[in-house]
C-alpha cells in the first residue's frame, strides 16, 4: 500500500500567482508551466532510470551469469548490441532520442522489439486499472459520504471498522480469499484467474475480470472513502453548512451540493496516487489472477537483466504517475474556487 | 528425531493457498468431479490446457536450447528424438526402429521407422537425421543435449546407408550412445527446418507462441504412434503457484506440474488428482575432495554419516521423497543397490572426526534457494544433525547471483540441483576431470580408469561389474551426499483421465499424448 493517503489532504495545488491579463491567458501560462515541470521530472526520470540500470556495473555479465566467463563470443555480441563501445553519454541521448520517437529497441531475453511485447501489457494494466476505478471511485464516495452522515452512530462504526480491517489486509490475501470463495473452495461460480482462450486479451472473457478488479477495488476503496468521510466531516461543521442548514436546506441537498463538492479535492488526489500506483504496483495480485500487466513483466525483464525492457517500462510507470498525479492538479484547481480565481485574477 | 507431520502445512502455507484447508468443510455445498476411471475407453476431442510451471520472456521454441520449463513441455509435443525415455526410464524406439552398436562400440547403426511423417507433409529420411545430429553438435553453438555427443560423434565418417539406415562414427568407444539419443533436446527436425514456424515429427503440432504467456498446438492426424485424442492443446506460462493450483481447482486447467507438495492433500478433496511420480532428480551436498578439511576422506565420510536422511526427506521434501545412499542414478541398471544403506551414526562420525584431528571441525555450507525446492531446508537441518557430532556449520544463504556466479563450481562446502540420469552420463557431467559441472572436484585415477574401461566394454554384464566398483569407490570417498531423491508432483483435473506417473519429466513426461476428456455422466 502507498503511505502517501495522509500526505494527500495537504496537496492542493499551490495556486501561483499570476499577472493580471484575461482568464484564459493566465490559466494556459499555468498548465504550460504544469507541463513543463512534469517534462522536467520525467526526463530527471530517464537520466536515474537510465544510469541505474544501463551505467552502474557490467550489464554484459550481468545477464550473462554464469555463462560470461564460458562463451566469449556472446559477451561481444552483447556488448556489440548495447553499444558499450560508445561514451555512457552518447549511449544515453541514442536510448532518449530512441524513446521519443518510439524506437524502443528490442528485448535482450528474446531479441523482439519492445514496444510489441510492453504495447499490449499497457492497455491490459489500463483496462484493470480504470475498471477498477469505474467500480471504486462511486462506491468510495457512497460510503463515505454514509459514513459522514451517521457520524458517531452505529452505521458509522460499522463502515469505519469495516474499511479499516480492510485496509489492514495486503491485497494478495483479500485476492486469495475471493478465489477460495467464489472460484476453488466454497463456490464454483467464477474464473479464478484470467486466461481467455487461445491469448486473446484478458477482458475478451469479462466474468474473469471480476475477481482481480474486486481485489483492486477492495484494497483501494478504503483508502478513499476514509480520507473523503474525514474531509467531508470538516466541511460538515464548517460554518457556511452550519447556515445552510439554518436557511433549512434539507440535508440530503447540504451533502450533495455544499459539503461534497468541497470536499472532493483531497478525494481526487488520494485516487490519483492509488491509481497510479494500480498501475505497475499490483505484481502480486497479477501473478495470483495470472493477469499480463506491465508490473509482473517488469518483474520478468528485471529477473533477466533485459535491460531495454526494464527501462521502457520504468519510464511507462513514471509517466502513469506524472500524469494521473498533473491531471489531479488540473482538476483540483477546478473544484476548488479560490485557487482558481487565484489563477485567472 | 523429531517426528513431523510430513502432510501438515504450515501456517503460511496455509495463508498462501487461500486458507483452503479451513474452509474445505464448507465445500460440501458445491459438488466436486469424482475421480476418473483410468481404465475406461478414452474419448477423442476437447480443447486441452495445461499451466506450466515458471517461463517468461526469455521462452523459446528453439528445439536444442529449451531455457525454462514450459519450453520443455513444448519440446516434448513438437519434436521427437530418435530414442525415448517410457514411464520406467527404459529406452524405446521412437522415430528409430532400433539404435545398435558394433562390437567395441564405435559404431552404432540406426534404422529409422518407415512412414514417419513431419508436420509439414515432408516424410522423416537419414537426411534430416544427419541434418539434426549436425546442428545439435554444432561446435559454434552445441545444443544443450549437443556438447557431450559432440565429444566424440564422428558425422564426416558416419554414413547413410540406404533410405531407412545410419551408421554413425564415433572417434572414442561410447557404450550408451543410446541414451543421448534418447534425450529430448536432441529432437529430430526437417532439414528445411524453420524456427517461426516450427515443425517436428511430435504428436502436435504449432500454432501459436507467447513468450511468456502461453503456446497452442493442434493435434497431428498423421502421428506414427496413433494420433492424440485432443483436439487442441495449450501451455500457460504460470509464474505463481497459488495462481497455478487455483486455475487447475476452477477447471481452467485440466493439469499442472510441479505441485506445490503442501496442497497435495487438499486439492485431493476439490475434484483434482495429484499424480506423484518416483524420480532420479537429487539436491546434493557437495564437498570439494581437494581443499581441507574435506580433502581428508574421513572428514567427508563422517560428514555423510552426520545426515538422517529420513528426517530430511520428511521435512524437506515434505515427505515426497526416496531415500539416497550418497550414489546417484538409482533407475540404472547398473545401479549398486546391493550397498548398505548409510544411516545417521553420530558416535562413529565423532571417532572418523577425532582421528583426523577435526573433532571441533567448524565449516560454511553455502546454500542459495536458486539451487531449488528443497536445498534451503535441507541445508538448515545439516545445520542441525552435525551440531549432534560437534560440528559447526555456518550457513551462508547466498543470493542466486552469487551463488551461481564467480564461485559456483568452486565452492567447498555447497549443494546443487541434479535431474534425473543414468549413470555414465552423470560421472561425464559431473564426476570425472574435466566434467563441467565437476562441484567436487572428484578425479580419482582409479575411478576414472573403471569409468573409461566400461565406455568401451561391449559387454553389459562385465560393464555392469566395472561400474559397480567405480560406485564402491565413490560410496567410500566420493564428495557428494546424496541424502534422497525427489518424487515428481502434478496435477490433473479430475474431468481427464490418461496422465500416468513417469521417472523422467513433470507430469507424465508432458505425455498430453494420451490424455483424454472423460465421458459425461449419462
Amino acid at each position: 500500500m502507498t503511505d502517501l493517503a495522509p500526505a494527500a489532504t495537504e496537496t492542493v495545488a499551490p495556486a501561483i500567482p499570476a499577472p493580471r491579463g484575461s482568464a484564459g491567458s493566465a490559466w494556459l501560462k499555468w498548465l504550460a508551466r504544469r507541463i513543463g515541470l512534469a517534462i522536467l521530472t520525467l526526463w530527471l526520470c530517464s537520466v536515474l532510470v537510465f544510469f541505474a540500470t544501463a551505467a552502474l556495473g557490467d550489464p554484459v555479465r550481468a545477464i550473462l551469469g554464469k555463462d560470461y566467463a564460458s562463451s566469449p563470443e556472446r559477451a561481444a555480441a552483447l556488448a556489440a548490441a548495447l553499444h558499450l563501445d560508445q561514451p555512457v553519454i552518447v549511449r544515453y541521448f541514442a536510448w532518449l532520442g530512441g524513446l521519443l520517437t518510439g524506437n524502443l529497441g528490442t528485448s535482450i531475453a528474446n531479441g523482439l522489439p519492445v514496444g510489441e511485447l510492453v504495447g499490449p501489457r499497457i492497455v491490459n494494466s489500463a483496462v484493470l486499472v480504470l475498471s477498477a476505478a469505474i467500480v471504486m471511485i462511486p462506491l468510495a464516495f457512497g460510503i463515505a459520504m454514509i459514513s459522514a452522515h451517521y457520524r458517531g452512530d452505529r452505521p458509522d462504526d460499522v463502515i469505519q471498522v469495516v474499511m479499516i480491517t480492510l485496509a489492514g489486509l495486503p491485497e494478495f490475501v483479500v485476492g486469495i480469499l475471493l478465489v477460495a470463495l467464489f472460484s476453488t473452495t466454497v463456490f464454483h461460480v467464477l474464473p479464478a484467474v484470467t486466461i481467455a482462450g487461445g491469448g486473446a486479451p484478458p477482458w475478451s472473457n469479462p466474468a474473469s475480470m471480476i475477481l482481480p478488479v474486486a481485489t483492486l477495488v477492495i484494497a483501494v476503496t478504503p483508502y478513499v472513502s476514509r480520507i473523503v468521510r474525514s474531509s467531508l466531516l470538516e466541511v460538515l461543521d464548517s460554518d457556511y453548512v452550519e447556515l445552510a442548514r439554518l436557511k433549512g436546506v434539507p440535508e440530503r441537498v447540504v451533502m450533495r451540493k455544499h459539503a461534497l463538492l468541497n470536499a472532493i479535492v483531497p478525494g481526487i488526489q488520494v485516487i490519483a496516487l492509488q491509481l497510479a500506483w494500480l498501475a505497475g504496483g499490483v505484481v502480486i495480485v497479477e501473478y495470483l489472477f495470472f493477469y499480463p500487466g506491465i508490473g509482473a513483466l517488469l518483474v520478468d525483464s528485471v529477473r533477466n537483466s533485459d535491460f531495454p525492457m526494464v527501462q521502457v517500462l520504468a519510464m511507462v510507470i513514471a509517466a502513469v504517475y506524472v500524469g494521473v498525479n498533473l491531471i489531479a492538479d488540473i482538476l483540483s484547481i477546478l473544484f476548488t474556487p479560490r485557487a482558481r480565481t487565484a489563477i485567472s485574477s | 528425531m523429531r517426528q513431523v507431520d510430513p502432510w501438515r502445512p504450515s501456517r503460511r502455507d496455509i495463508l498462501k493457498l487461500g486458507m483452503a484447508a479451513g474452509v474445505a468443510g464448507l465445500a460440501g455445498c458445491s459438488a466436486v468431479p469424482a475421480k476418473p476411471d483410468q481404465n475406461a475407453p478414452q474419448l477423442r476431442g476437447g480443447s486441452y490446457s495445461h499451466g506450466s510451471t515458471g517461463g517468461g520472456l526469455k521462452d523459446t521454441l528453439e528445439p536444442y536450447f529449451p531455457v525454462t520449463n514450459p519450453d520443455i513441455a513444448r519440446c516434448l509435443q513438437l519434436y521427437e528424438p530418435l530414442l525415448r525415455w517410457n514411464a520406467e526410464y527404459k529406452i524405446e524406439p521412437s522415430v528409430a526402429e532400433s539404435v545398435m552398436p558394433n562390437r567395441d562400440n564405435t559404431q552404432w547403426l540406426v534404422r529409422l521407422r518407415d512412414g514417419v511423417e513431419f508436420h509439414h507433409g515432408k516424410t522423416l529420411t537419414p537426411a534430416d537425421v544427419m541434418f539434426s545430429l549436425a546442428k545439435v553438435t554444432d561446435p559454434k553453438k552445441p545444443g544443450s543435449g549437443g556438447t557431450e555427443l559432440a565429444k566424440f560423434l564422428d558425422l564426416k565418417n558416419s554414413k547413410i546407408v540406404n533410405q531407412n539406415t545410419i551408421v554413425l562414427q564415433l572417434s572414442a568407444p561410447y557404450a550408451v550412445l543410446d541414451q543421448l539419443l534418447a534425450e529430448y533436446t536432441v529432437g529430430i527436425l526437417p532439414t528445411d527446418f524453420d524456427v517461426s514456424h516450427p515443425v517436428g515429427t511430435g504428436p502436435f503440432t504449432y500454432q501459436r507462441f507467447v513468450p511468456g504467456q502461453l503456446s497452442q498446438f493442434n493435434r497431428f492426424d498423421n502421428y506414427w504412434d496413433g494420433p492424440a485424442f485432443l483436439d487442441e492443446l495449450i501451455i500457460y506460462d504460470f509464474a505463481d503457484d497459488a495462481a497455478k493450483v487455483n486455475a487447475l481447482l476452477a477447471g481452467q486447467v485440466q493439469s499442472i506440474d510441479n505441485l506445490p507438495s503442501y496442497v497435495v492433500n487438499t486439492i485431493d478433496q476439490q475434484g483434482a488428482s495429484p499424480l506423484i511420480s518416483d524420480t532420479g532428480a537429487w539436491v546434493p551436498f557437495t564437498m570439494r575432495v581437494d581443499v581441507a578439511p574435506f580433502s581428508d576422506v574421513r572428514v567427508r565420510q563422517a560428514l555423510r554419516l552426520i545426515v538422517d536422511r529420513q528426517q530430511m526427506i520428511d521435512q524437506a521434501l515434505n515427505g515426497f521423497g526416496i531415500l539416497g545412499n550418497d550414489l546417484y542414478s538409482p533407475f540404472d541398471p547398473v545401479f549398486a543397490s546391493d550397498l548398505p544403506q548409510r544411516v545417521q551414526d553420530i558416535d562413529q562420525a565423532k571417532s572418523l572426526l577425532a582421528q583426523a584431528g577435526q573433532s571441533d571441525l567448524d565449516v560454511e555450507l553455502v546454500t542459495s534457494t536458486a539451487v531449488g525446492a528443497g536445498a534451503v531446508e535441507s541445508a538448515n537441518l545439516f545445520v542441525q544433525q552435525a551440531k549432534l557430532a560437534g560440528v559447526n556449520v555456518r550457513l551462508n544463504k547466498a543470493d542466486p547471483n552469487v551463488f551461481y556466479g564467480d564461485r559456483y563450481l568452486s565452492w567447498d562446502f555447497a549443494q546443487d540441483f541434479w535431474n534425473t540420469r543414468n549413470y555414465l552420463p552423470q560421472v561425464a557431467a559431473s564426476s570425472v576431470k574435466g566434467a563441467t559441472y565437476n562441484e567436487t572436484h572428484f578425479e580419482d585415477p582409479k575411478f576414472t580408469a573403471l569409468i573409461d574401461l566400461a565406455k568401451r566394454e561391449p559387454d553389459a554384464n562385465k560393464r555392469k561389474e566395472l561400474l559397480h566398483a567405480a560406485q564402491v569407490i565413490e560410496f567410500n570417498t566420493g564428495g557428494f551426499i546424496v541424502w534422497g531423491f525427489k518424487r515428481q508432483l502434478d496435477a490433473y483435473s479430475n474431468l481427464v483421465q490418461g496422465l500416468q506417473p513417469h521417472r523422467y519429466l513433470p507430469c507424465s513426461n508432458f505425455g498430453f499424448k494420451r490424455a483424454s476428456f472423460v465421458a459425461p455422466p449419462t
